[in-house]
Order: C-alpha cells, then sequence, then structure tokens
C-alpha cells in the first residue's frame, strides 16, 4: 500500500491532473480577453492575368493572375498571454461559374506573427530574429505586432483554377482572415458574427472586382519572371 | 514478492485490474474516436513543417464532422496521401469547387495544402500525379492543442529500447502491486 512504487504513481498521478486543470484554466482565459480586430484598408492596386507558367515546376502553360494589393489592419487585440502566433492570410473568393453552391477560395499572402516569447521557435533569419528581440524589448507579449500596414504588397502563391481558365472572372473579393494559435487549448478563426468579448472582424472584405482579359504575349513574357516566385 | 502468484485469487485480480485499465484507455479512446468521426482524433506532431505554430511532439485534438460549415481554407488539416503511412498536418490553402455534402454524394472540392513553414505547397507530397486533395483524404482539422504530451510516443518510436524498458516496468509493477 505504501511502496514507494505507489507513492511515485500517486505523484504523477497528482502532477498530471493539475497540469491538465491549469491548462485548461489557462486555455479558458481566451474567452475573458476583448477581440476586436478592424481592417481600416484593404484594396487591389493592381490587376492583370497572364498565360504562362504560374510556378517554376508546374509542367503545364495556364492563366494565372497577378493580383497586388494594400491591407491596412489592427489584429493587435488578439496578443494575450496564451497567445503563440496569429497567422494572417488574405484570400481571393469567388462563386463558381458553373453552379451556384461551389466557390472558389485561394490564399494569395500569408504571414506569421510570432508573440516575442515564440520567436525563437519561428524559422526565421538571424537578421529578422535580431530585429524581433529589438521590437519586443524584453516583453513577452507584443501588441504592436498585431498592426499590418502593407502597400502594393505582390502575391505570394501564384493564384491559378483547376480549369485554367482565370481571365475575366467576376465577383471576385479579397478578404482578411486570421487564426490565432495558443500556447495550450483552442485554435480560433476570424468570426463572422460577435460571440461574447469576441467581436467579428467587419470591412474583412474588400470591393468586387473583375479580372482582365488576357495580356499580350511578350508582356507576359517579361511579368513571369518577376513574378514566378514570390 | 511472489505471495501474488501463489495466491490465485489476487493474481486474478491484478490481472482483471490490468485488463480494466487497458481497456478503459481503449474504450476512451475509440469514444473519442466516434464524437470526433476522425479514425485517429488525437495525433502527435512529427516534423516541422508547421512552425512556429507545431513543433514536434505537441499534441493535437482533431474534429472531423461539418456540421455547420465545409472544411474550408485557412483550417490546419490533418491528410493522408494514398501509399505513404504517415499522415500529415498542414493547413488548407485553397480550395475550389463546392464541399458540401447533399444526399451521400461526395463532396468534390478540391483543396490544396501547405505547411505553415515551408516555401512551397504540398503537389510534391501527393501521390503521383495527384495535384489536389479531396474531403476524404482527410481524417480532421485541428481544433485543439497540447504541447510537449506527445514527445514520449517520439522517443518511444524512435528508441525502441525504451519500449522493452517500459513494458518490463508496466509487467514487474502489475506483478508486484498488491492493493
Amino acid at each position: 500500500m505504501y511502496s514507494s512504487l505507489v507513492r511515485l504513481q500517486n505523484t504523477f498521478g497528482f502532477f498530471t491532473t493539475v497540469a491538465f486543470a491549469v491548462a485548461l484554466l489557462i486555455s479558458a482565459s481566451d474567452f475573458l480577453s476583448v477581440r476586436e480586430p478592424t481592417v481600416n484598408v484593404l484594396k487591389t492596386t493592381q490587376l492583370q492575368v497572364v498565360k504562362g507558367r504560374a510556378d517554376y515546376y508546374s509542367s503545364k502553360k495556364e492563366e494565372y493572375a497577378i493580383i497586388k494589393f494594400t491591407l491596412d489592419a489592427d489584429l493587435s487585440s488578439l496578443f494575450t498571454w496564451n497567445t503563440k502566433q496569429v497567422f494572417a492570410y488574405v484570400t481571393v473568393e469567388w462563386p463558381s461559374a458553373q453552379s451556384n453552391n461551389a466557390t472558389n477560395q485561394a490564399v494569395i499572402w500569408d504571414t506569421i506573427i510570432t508573440a516575442p516569447s515564440s520567436d525563437h521557435l519561428g524559422n526565421f533569419s538571424p537578421s529578422k530574429l535580431k530585429r524581433l528581440r529589438k521590437s519586443a524589448n524584453g516583453k513577452g507579449i507584443d501588441p504592436s505586432r498585431g498592426k499590418l500596414q502593407i502597400k502594393n504588397q505582390r502575391l505570394k502563391y501564384p493564384l491559378t483554377h483547376p480549369t485554367g481558365k482565370l481571365a475575366q472572372t467576376e465577383d471576385m473579393q479579397l478578404k482578411l482572415h486570421y487564426n490565432v494559435q495558443p500556447w495550450v487549448g483552442f485554435l480560433s478563426w476570424n468570426q463572422n458574427q460577435d460571440w461574447g468579448r469576441w467581436k467579428a472582424l467587419k470591412n474583412g472584405l474588400s470591393k468586387k472586382f473583375t479580372l482582365p482579359a488576357i495580356k499580350a504575349k511578350e508582356q507576359a513574357k517579361k511579368k513571369t519572371t518577376g513574378g514566378a516566385r514570390a | 514478492m511472489l505471495s501474488a502468484l501463489g495466491n490465485p485469487r489476487q493474481a486474478a485480480a491484478q490481472l482483471m485490474n490490468f485488463g480494466l485499465i487497458l481497456s478503459t484507455a481503449f474504450m476512451m479512446w475509440k469514444g473519442l474516436s466516434v464524437i470526433s468521426d476522425s479514425p485517429s482524433p488525437i495525433v502527435v506532431v512529427l516534423s516541422g513543417s508547421m512552425e512556429p505554430a507545431f513543433q514536434r511532439g505537441d499534441l493535437l485534438l482533431l474534429w472531423n464532422r461539418n456540421l455547420f460549415t465545409e472544411t474550408s481554407v485557412g483550417e490546419v488539416v490533418v491528410y493522408n496521401v494514398k501509399d505513404k503511412d504517415i499522415p500529415i498536418v498542414h493547413r488548407v490553402i485553397s480550395k475550389f469547387g463546392t464541399g458540401f455534402v447533399l444526399l451521400r454524394r461526395r463532396p468534390t472540392a478540391k483543396l490544396l495544402t501547405k505547411g505553415d513553414n515551408n516555401d512551397s505547397d504540398d503537389t510534391k507530397l501527393y501521390a503521383p500525379g495527384q495535384n489536389y486533395l479531396v474531403r476524404e483524404d482527410i481524417i480532421g482539422s485541428v481544433v485543439g492543442y497540447m504541447p510537449f504530451v506527445g514527445y514520449v510516443t517520439i522517443m518511444l518510436s524512435e528508441h525502441p529500447w525504451m519500449k522493452t524498458v517500459m513494458l518490463g516496468i508496466m509487467g514487474l509493477v502489475v506483478v508486484l502491486q498488491r492493493e
């Protein structure tokens, strides 16, 4: 009954119970913090469709879009003591031409915003890590990193469609999303409705736009060298 | 020490106890599997392709039901590729077509995934000739996260002698324990 083995077992059992209880409390504390992310500007600044190889690895020639956009958003309220990183991403969405139920959605740009305490886990270059460390100034939580101000950003991933057609696509819209990654607990995304203290992301959609027709061939060739590897 | 072996009643009780522990663990696993509709509701991260969000050894809780929404862009999903036994944890970066199931028709949306820490998308990880995933390839979306806990399983699978040692200790405990 009172062998050292039983004691060890009890200690370990108690330790895991306490650890899980603390983890549960920490993850529950997320719901107490106020989240009110805002978007000031989200608009396209350049639209173009070219035909060629969208990616270094792609084997077939297809239509792909070149989009540049400007974003001004404030996600700083997402950074709390349980925030490990915020993954912010911009998608382009458009309804499918064939059926009314189907939609198309693709990420064109994303960024990983680490909390200062998780900087060392990221795959950053030494210079960027140094810059991040300096900006945090020893703080564990740095909400100012949640302020995104991006001008004329080129897309990070080539935008193509399985059909190979993209020119003159209508009703396209950019949308800002985010995913909050906790240190422990539940992952959360941007919401369309308010949920307790978590407010919906307003103005997260750009105006609807239509992609132009394909550019002439010579120009397209010039563009591929610049736009292929973003 | 060997008194347990001399007393068949006690030995049987201990055996039952051990069986009970094992079956409880199994039932909890399968119960979680039924609730989340995922063959593997808890997975351990094995690679660093989602860093800094997930490190090796972190535990992920999966959910595989589409109650209100379709599996969509931005979700972190665990998927299987044909002829590969190790499931991959990556983020969905594009979705083309409909993913909604109507009257037993399978969702046909084409999904493309990418690891946050990787430079390019997963096309090269898929089976030859496969350019997209479909909903069926996915065994769950990540909803919960717990750091470090899964590292035990990585240690056990990378150092097989640990498995032997652990089984040995567990066996000894069962034999020696008196209650």
